[in-house]
């Protein structure tokens, strides 16, 4: 054998190890297992001894088999830099969740861990305390006081379900891993102090949270409340909701407990766990009419005063729009303006057949259809269809027009199409952290106002601002008309599919001439057509931040 | 053995330092982790004392009675049981908590060893004849095949595998010193037959092995087999496999039995994972053991947790918690090494393995007799390859067997087994050496 190809060989046993090793995630077990059988082949084949013809058998099958063993403890060797170094961390905190009894396998060291950690406190705008965690007996208690707010905060189940909400993507800075000074976690560890975490700031405000619970009462159903012009989040609610004192457990024998509540949240047909403002997405249904009405005017294609016939229906190839919303059945000319107020859908459906496909795609990721907001919680994606070849079809196109179609969006992101319209056609980044604190008390990291996306123009914002006005103003949307502020709105019906509906508000609210303040979207699942009850709870949902204000 | 006028074997007494400091100061260590100051109790202190006085022991008396063989088996065999027994000392305050049954295991430990280490004395220095070893290799074939037999009929199945034979009060693994009879037999046969099985009979143009005379082979294979599908246990049918394949190379120097062998052992495997479902579960949980975190992945799960913990450095003795994985104490004390001595620690433990087998394959080199030779290439290729099984089963390198880490698990069946092991390599070692020929060859 040619000294090139053990060279070769020798050079490729290194190629496949460095790939294996520095590709760790792209490649499951089962492959990495593969490509090392043949790195140790090639291994082999650069290793084999040379051996004069005279070599008697036995040294010379004695000298092969050890170099057979040698080669395989190098591979060895391979593998456990791979696990204890290369992977490690990925497996250090690798989660499953069993999915017939919920039980979380993780790490015990970060249990164990877990239950010995001062972790961080959780406050919200006001310095309520909404989570913080007790000694009692030397074992970490995990509390949230406040009944409406907690479940914001997640939850924290050491021993059982792991964490969630903030309790899970703030994991690292409330338990001290992240972010800390790292002298002060080495005194702790040296001086055998329990370790510290960080504390977070919440945008969220315990009295409006407790607001919109009050205005959602028993209905199931998620109101966003948000200030336009920094992104903060002031009210995240959703019905029915957890409590998370009744998953942490300390002790084994508070596990039958846990386990007990656990089940019959999982059980719940309303399914109590899911934060519906971030993690459940409804059909938009008439308030995606603010987004088509915006993307017209934006692109050139319409003003609000330009007029579109509605006769009662409209046929897009065979599929037939049929209107319900007219207040006269005799008048076939209405402008924009007026079919936004009067939720028109031949209006809309028009709308979206003017606009055209890939403006409306183009419109709606802009938005921020079809990716997930930056936030400090996990969001599903809204989307404007399951692909994007949908809309090419006219009559989907025109059901996109007035919200239906495949439309589907979480409560946040249809309060952020209400944000972008308030405030002068800039979405800001949505906050739910407003800064992380040191035990001190000093801010380690606090997030200024930001913005995400400028989907519209200022222009163009305010003329949808307007729109949205005279919708309460004179429109169907009258019943959110408050004393002393202006409010613009759109209600919104959408239908699942299934015979039932739910019922949508978006708005927003300010001062009288002057910019708005906060943007609200209320959804009451399969609330029907009960538009004025969404409608209700969005405007006093409204008032109360504005009242919270002063 | 022949002995001589006494020499002091100052290498191993030098190199026997080692082991003696890593029990001393590795109990100490452990004792300083609860509470930030040495206390220790003398019952376990003595133990480790006890550990440095036996191997010292040894030593000495191998200077004493003259014995010339190799310097550097009984530190590296020293060592790897001084970290043994270590980690079993570490292991048990955590192990009693969870469980009462394993009170005073560290002290059965060194009972272990102190019977581990008498064999490998006695092995070397009352055993004098090796080549009666090689006259009764029919019975050692019958002892091998008679336990086997025994262990799959009456066998006492703990943690799924059937290795076990009760005898009163006692639990013992037959298969342990199968290997050694087993070794012993093929040596002896295949020393025997050396030019029939290295012949070949001609039909026509075809070269064909001599089939009579690889019968008995042909029937070790077959009780390999029945080994997997009977008792469940892969480890152990790969090991005596492994054996069979490897002399029967060393012995004939035809690559045409290897690859027979490995291609027929393979189709062997892949027939029982097809036929039984438990040996699906294995190749499952060595692929993917989160498919089942709670049950049969469990185990898996949390050695990979433990080896993944200690990274580079680890987190030091007693600082780690690698009591949390099931029967860590046999299977997966790599692990624990693994985790509270990291990544460094383990390439040294697999270092002192390949450093034992190495030095035995190099007396097997110098060994002047040919029965001689197999059994020491053999009982080195067993250290061997027990070792990668067992590890390689732990990092998920093949489907996990329940087989012991030699000299480190706790155990009295594989310990005097594995001491028997480097007290006939150590004997090996001991008799007139071939170094002319060695120079010749090269």
């Amino acid at each position: 054998m040619s000294a090139a190809l053990r060279l070769l060989a020798a050079l490729g046993f290194g190629t496949v190890v460095a790939y294996g090793l520095a590709w760790r995630d792209g490649i499951s077990d089962a492959r990495w297992l593969g490509l090392l059988a043949a790195g140790w082949l090639l291994l082999l084949l650069a290793a084999w001894p040379r051996l004069p013809a005279t070599t008697p058998t036995f040294n010379r099958t004695a000298l092969h088999t050890a170099t057979l063993i040698v080669t395989v403890f190098v591979v060895l060797s391979v593998q456990l830099v791979r696990i204890q170094i290369v992977a490690s961390r990925a497996t250090v905190e690798r989660v499953a969740t069993d999915p017939l009894s919920a039980e979380v396998i993780a790490n015990p060291r970060i249990q164990i861990d877990d239950l010995e950690i001062r972790r961080g406190t959780v406050r919200d705008r006001r310095g309520t305390i909404l989570a913080q965690t007790l000694f009692d007996g030397g074992v970490a208690r995990r509390v949230y006081p406040d009944p409406e707010s907690g479940y914001v905060v997640g939850y924290f189940s050491p021993l059982l379900y792991g964490k969630d909400g903030l309790e899970a993507t703030y994991d690292a800075e409330l338990s001290g891993q992240n972010g800390n000074n790292a002298v002060v976690r080495g005194l702790d560890d040296l001086l055998n102090r329990p370790r510290r975490g960080l504390d977070l700031d919440l945008t969220l405000d315990a009295e409006l949270q407790r607001a919109a619970h009050v205005l959602l009462a028993d209905r199931p159903g998620a109101a966003v409340l948000l200030d336009v012009e920094t992104g903060a989040v002031l009210a995240l609610a959703s019905n029915p909701h957890y409590d998370p004192n009744a998953l942490f457990t300390a002790s084994p024998g508070e596990r039958d407990a846990a386990a007990g509540y656990w089940s019959s949240l999982i059980e719940d047909p309303l399914s109590p766990l899911l934060h519906r403002a971030v993690d459940a997405r409804f059909t938009p249904g008439s308030t995606f009419k603010v987004l088509t009405a915006a993307a017209v005017i934006d692109s050139g294609f319409a003003t609000p005063d330009d007029v579109y016939e509605d006769n009662g229906q409209l046929d897009v190839d065979g599929h037939i729009v049929v209107e319900y919303n007219r207040p006269d059945d005799t008048r076939d000319a209405w402008t924009l303006r007026e079919g936004l107020a009067w939720s028109l859908n031949v209006v809309f459906a028009r709308v979206g057949l003017e606009l055209g496909p890939s403006v409306m795609r183009d419109y709606a990721a802009r938005f921020g259809f079809g990716a997930a907001p930056p936030f400090d919680l996990p969001v599903i994606p809204s989307q404007l269809a399951s692909s994007p070849e949908f809309v090419d079809a006219p009559p989907a196109l025109a059901d996109t027009g007035f919200g239906q179609g495949e439309i589907l969006a979480t409560p946040l992101q249809m309060a952020l199409v209400a944000a972008a319209v308030a405030n002068d056609g800039v979405i800001m980044r949505p906050t739910l952290v407003a800064a992380l604190r040191d035990a001190d008390g000093d801010a380690v990291r606090g997030g200024e106002p930001r913005p995400w996306q400028t989907p519209i123009t200022a222009d163009t914002a305010a003329q949808v601002q307007d729109m949205m006005v005279y919708n309460v103003e004179s429109g169907i949307a009258q019943a959110a008309l408050v004393d002393g502020y202006t409010v613009g709105g759109k209600t919104g019906t959408a239908e699942t599919g299934d015979g039932d509906s739910h019922a949508w508000f978006i708005g927003f609210i300010g001062e009288p001439n002057e910019s708005p303040r906060y943007a609200v979207a209320v959804v009451l699942e399969r609330g029907g057509t009960g538009l004025v009850e969404a409608l209700g709870v969005g405007r006093d949902l409204l008032v109360a931040g504005m009242e919270a204000t002063e | 053995m022949m002995m001589a006028r006494p020499r002091l074997r100052f290498t191993e007494v030098q190199l026997l330092i080692a082991p003696s400091l890593l029990v001393i100061v590795g109990i100490l260590t452990i004792f300083l982790v609860p509470r930030g100051t040495v206390e220790w109790t003398w019952s376990d202190i003595v133990v480790s004392l006890g550990f440095v006085a036996l191997i010292a022991t040894i030593s000495v008396t191998f200077s004493l009675v003259g014995f010339r063989g190799d310097q550097v088996l009984l530190p590296i065999t020293a060592t790897l049981a001084g970290l043994g027994l270590l980690m079993i000392q570490r292991l048990h305050p955590d192990l009693t908590a969870l469980d009462p049954g394993y009170a005073g295991l560290a002290q059965r430990q060194l009972i272990y060893l102190v019977a581990g280490f008498a064999t490998l004395w006695g092995s070397v220095v009352v055993f004098r004849r090796l080549d009666w070893l090689c006259r009764f290799k029919y019975t050692w074939l019958m002892i091998s095949l008679g336990l086997m037999a025994v262990t799959m009929v009456f066998g006492t199945v703990i943690n799924g595998a059937r290795l076990w034979l009760t005898v009163g009060p006692v639990q013992v693994q037959p298969a342990e010193i199968v290997k050694v009879t087993l070794v012993t037999f093929i040596a002896g046969y295949l020393e025997d037959k050396r030019d029939l099985v290295g012949s070949s009979w001609r039909l026509g143009p075809l070269r064909l092995p001599p089939v009579p005379y690889l019968m008995p082979m042909a029937l070790l294979w077959s009780a390999s087999l029945l080994v997997l599908v009977r008792q469940n246990d892969l480890g152990t049918a790969l090991l005596f496999f492994g054996i069979f394949l490897s002399m029967l190379y060393i012995a004939s120097g035809r690559l045409v039995y290897v690859v027979v062998g490995l291609i027929s052992f393979g189709a062997a495997c892949w027939g029982a994972y097809r036929t039984f479902g438990r040996i699906g579960i294995r190749v499952q949980n060595w692929l993917d053991p989160w498919q089942d975190p709670l049950d049969t992945g469990f185990q898996q799960i949390q050695s990979d947790y433990a080896l993944a913990t200690g990274g580079l450095l680890g987190t030091g003795l007693g600082r780690g918690e690698p009591y949390r994985i099931p029967i860590v104490e046999t299977d997966f004390v790599f692990s624990a090494i693994g985790e509270e001595l990291g990544l460094l620690g383990t390439l040294a433990v697999l270092t002192l393995y390949l450093l034992l087998v190495l030095r035995g394959f190099a007396i097997a080199l110098g060994a002047r007799d040919g029965f001689a030779r197999l059994v020491a290439a053999g009982l080195s290729t067993v250290l061997g390859l027990q070792t990668l099984i067992i590890v390689g089963g732990v990092v998920r390198l093949i489907p996990l067997t329940g087989i012991t880490l030699p000299f480190v698990s706790y155990g009295g069946s594989s310990l005097l087994t594995n001491f028997l092991i480097v007290g006939l390599l150590l004997h090996i070692s001991g008799l007139p050496r071939r170094t002319e020929e060695l120079r010749m060859s090269r």
